[in-house]
């Protein structure tokens, strides 16, 4: 079969697709949606995990008394979490690191790669504060052995360092780590890890479900075409186009 | 002109209506826990159980009479003497995966058996995968046949003593096939319609044993589904969301059901967050900004209601919204008097609730669409233990809560702003859940019902299973 041909089957066999692609109407697809029940234990049960993972400890206890929904997980733990999670978004890792050996010591000794990104918060925090003497002592006593263990520690090390060659360190290449994003990657991360040590998942339920819903709804694309929504925070249904 | 009346004339009725539409909906719902629940639609689809002794190459084979096992007791001849036979039950495709397994307890002479899935209209004298429309992993060769004449490498040969699975991946539309408990090989499932597990046996003495699932497997289903969920979930994980999306479905969710107390705290905390999040500024939609409404008042109906205080709800509702317990016949009064009743009934304060019954809920007998709820009530009083019998779902919190949400949403629809209907129904978690529900259903429906439905179930209980 030459080219020619092949290039002309794979056309006719697309404009099929395109053809033959089901039009769902509003009312049509509306009808489905009614046929669909949602309990609303489980949307309180989603809502309670959300809550729970994400931190927010008094509005899951309200949420306790308001809907009956009982946590997947003790409340006086998210406390101690959130603590954690704060000293570091605040710059105080030495309190951050004391609190996660109260909560569990094993969570920094299993975790070689979040205890130095916690020693390397501290050296960042030190250079922020101007502390060079105490700064340089810090990383070649506490940092540096680390670094010899792991190629990319001692990388990440040396960038760090980098910062105090600088004087106006809000325009040099490695500024970005003093950055208030950094804090939060660091907090995010010691976050994960508390969770992953209480057998807890570390991720809330309800962003996968609508990433989930923005996967369903294009591979449903290719078969029909349906009322959808497109924007999550509105959960409006557009009309189909015909 | 004369359509725009038409059409003010029709939005008024529609509101009047919607009112008890709403009331309706919610006393459906206060009968989902009688049934055995909503959630479970693929469980009625039958699976194989035996293999079929009507449809099979009979004369060149014997199936033991527990149909589980199958023998070849003829010499055979040539490639058309096969003796073949397919499972009772077509393999039901509402599933992740299908799957089934073979012992091979004696090879006979040659050890020329197969597993495989073929079509209804088989032809039962021939190697599954000889034909078109078939396909199947033959133990002498270890080749794959798949309606070609010529096999293709596949997997290792099979003899006495092995154990063989055969299984259809509806996720990935492809069959694999396992041998003592590892996967072989895999390949594209090119065939239409319902298929049919199939085993075939063609050399003197050999005697296969079949299990359909009777028996735990040789190889681990379970994990193999789990990973295929895995796969699917690290491809669902790379979307993108939105900024702080979640939070205002939380958010909104919290406002729409009147979590008054908990929607204060997670604002509190919100604003301290690093960095703050501020909802309600970003997109302060109209919508979000119907959902305050009656806030408190709403809230306090609901704890009223959770605790069993039916008498304080109505009066306060009496107070506030007379509209909303005007008529005494409207599915919202029925529903308050129900659970009035129930609570009478907790508290094992009978001669009250009969009376109260008598009073109240008499009158809704003669009625149909309110005939089942009654009956259930009234039958609470016919039990020592109530909870325990058949209508102890009423007794239930989650009934409490159906009571309460319909008061919700019917304070809801009083907001003279509201422009949907609708809206005080469903949450917008609520309405992204059935939206991504009914996707997943129609996707499947679209694809001959293959593969699994969406279940909320178990995506909430995933992350338990890993910590045992």
């Amino acid at each position: 079969m030459s080219l020619f041909w092949i290039v002309i089957r794979q056309l006719a066999e697309i404009e099929e697709m395109a053809v033959s692609k089901k039009v769902i109407t509003r009312e049509e697809w509306e009808k489905k949606l009614n046929d669909v029940k949602i309990r609303k234990e489980d949307m309180n049960k989603l809502v309670m995990n959300f809550l729970v993972t994400e931190g927010y400890v008094d509005a899951a206890e309200k949420f306790r008394l308001e809907s009956g929904t009982e946590p997947d997980i003790d409340l006086a733990t998210i406390t101690d979490r959130m603590a954690v999670k704060k000293a570091v978004q605040c710059g105080n890792v030495e309190d951050a690191i004391e609190k996660v050996n109260d909560l569990n010591p094993e969570i920094l000794d299993t975790n070689p790669q979040l205890f130095f990104h916690l020693q390397q918060q501290r050296l960042i925090e030190l250079i922020r504060n101007g502390k060079v003497e105490e700064a340089l002592e810090f990383a070649q006593e506490e940092l540096a052995p680390r670094g010899e263990e792991n190629q990319s520690f001692l990388e990440e090390l040396e960038r760090t360092v980098a910062l105090l060659a600088f004087e106006d360190v809000s325009n040099c290449p490695v500024g970005e780590l003093l950055d208030v994003s950094q804090r939060l990657k660091t907090a995010s991360e010691v976050n994960a890890a508390i969770l992953t040590s209480q057998s807890h998942e570390k991720d809330p339920k309800l962003p996968s479900l609508l990433k989930m819903l923005i996967w369903a709804q294009n591979q449903l694309d290719e078969k029909a075409a349906y009322p959808r929504i497109n924007d999550l925070s509105t959960a409006m249904l557009e009309d189909p186009p015909i | 002109m004369n359509s725009v009346t038409n059409d003010i004339n029709t939005t008024t009725t529609t509101n009047s209506k919607s009112g008890q539409d709403l009331g309706l909906y919610f006393l459906e719902r206060s009968r989902l826990g009688s049934a055995q629940g909503p959630c479970d639609m693929d469980e009625d689809e039958e699976a194989p159980t035996e293999l079929n002794t009507i449809n099979s190459s009979g004369g060149f084979l014997v199936v033991s009479p527990d149909k589980l096992s199958v023998k070849y007791t003829n010499v055979n001849l040539h490639g058309h003497d096969v003796g073949v036979v397919q499972a009772n039950k077509q393999a039901p495709v509402k599933r992740l995966v299908y799957y089934f397994e073979i012992f091979v307890k004696d090879a006979g002479t040659k050890g020329q058996i197969a597993i495989g899935f073929t079509s209804e209209s088989f032809k039962m004298r021939r190697q599954p995968g000889w034909e078109a429309n078939s396909c199947g992993y033959h133990g002498d060769d270890g080749l794959l046949y798949r309606g070609q004449g010529k096999g293709e490498p596949f997997g290792p040969t099979y003899t006495s003593g092995d154990i063989v699975g055969g299984g259809i991946n509806y996720a990935t539309q492809e069959f694999f096939f396992t041998k003592n408990g590892a996967v072989v090989g895999k390949v594209n499932k090119d065939m239409k319609g319902p298929l049919f597990p199939t085993i075939a046996v063609h050399s003197q003495n050999e005697e296969v044993l079949v299990n359909f699932g009777q028996k735990p497997f040789a190889f681990d289903l379970k994990d193999f589904e789990a990973q295929e969920r895995m796969k699917q979930q690290m491809t669902i994980e790379k979307i993108s969301l939105p900024t702080n999306v979640s939070h205002g479905i939380v958010r909104s969710y919290l406002l729409h059901y009147g979590y008054e107390d908990t929607l204060n705290s997670f604002d509190m905390a919100s604003k301290s967050t690093v960095p703050p999040i501020y909802i309600a500024q970003e997109n302060g939609s109209c919508e979000q900004e119907d959902i305050m409404y009656a806030l408190s008042q709403r809230k306090t109906l609901r704890q009223l209601i959770r605790n069993g205080e039916i008498d304080a709800a109505l009066s306060k509702l009496g107070d506030w919204y007379p509209q909303i317990v005007q008529d005494d016949k409207s599915a919202t009064c029925f529903l308050l008097h129900c659970q009035k009743f129930i609570e009478l009934v907790r508290a094992g304060a009978l001669e009250e609730a009969v009376k109260y019954g008598r009073m109240q809920l008499a009158k809704f007998f003669e009625l149909p669409e309110f005939e089942d709820l009654v009956k259930d009530c009234v039958a609470l009083l016919a039990y020592q233990q109530p909870q325990e019998s058949l209508v102890g779902y009423l007794l239930e919190e989650s009934q409490r809560e159906v009571v309460a949400d319909m008061v919700n949403a019917m304070i809801l629809s009083t907001n003279p702003n509201l422009k949907d209907s609708n809206s005080c129904l469903h949450s917008y978690l609520e309405r992204l859940l059935r939206q991504l529900t009914a996707c997943c259903l129609e996707r499947r429906s679209l694809n001959d019902d293959q593969g699994e439905a969406f279940h909320l179930k178990r995506v909430l209980n995933s992350g338990k299973k890993a910590k045992c």
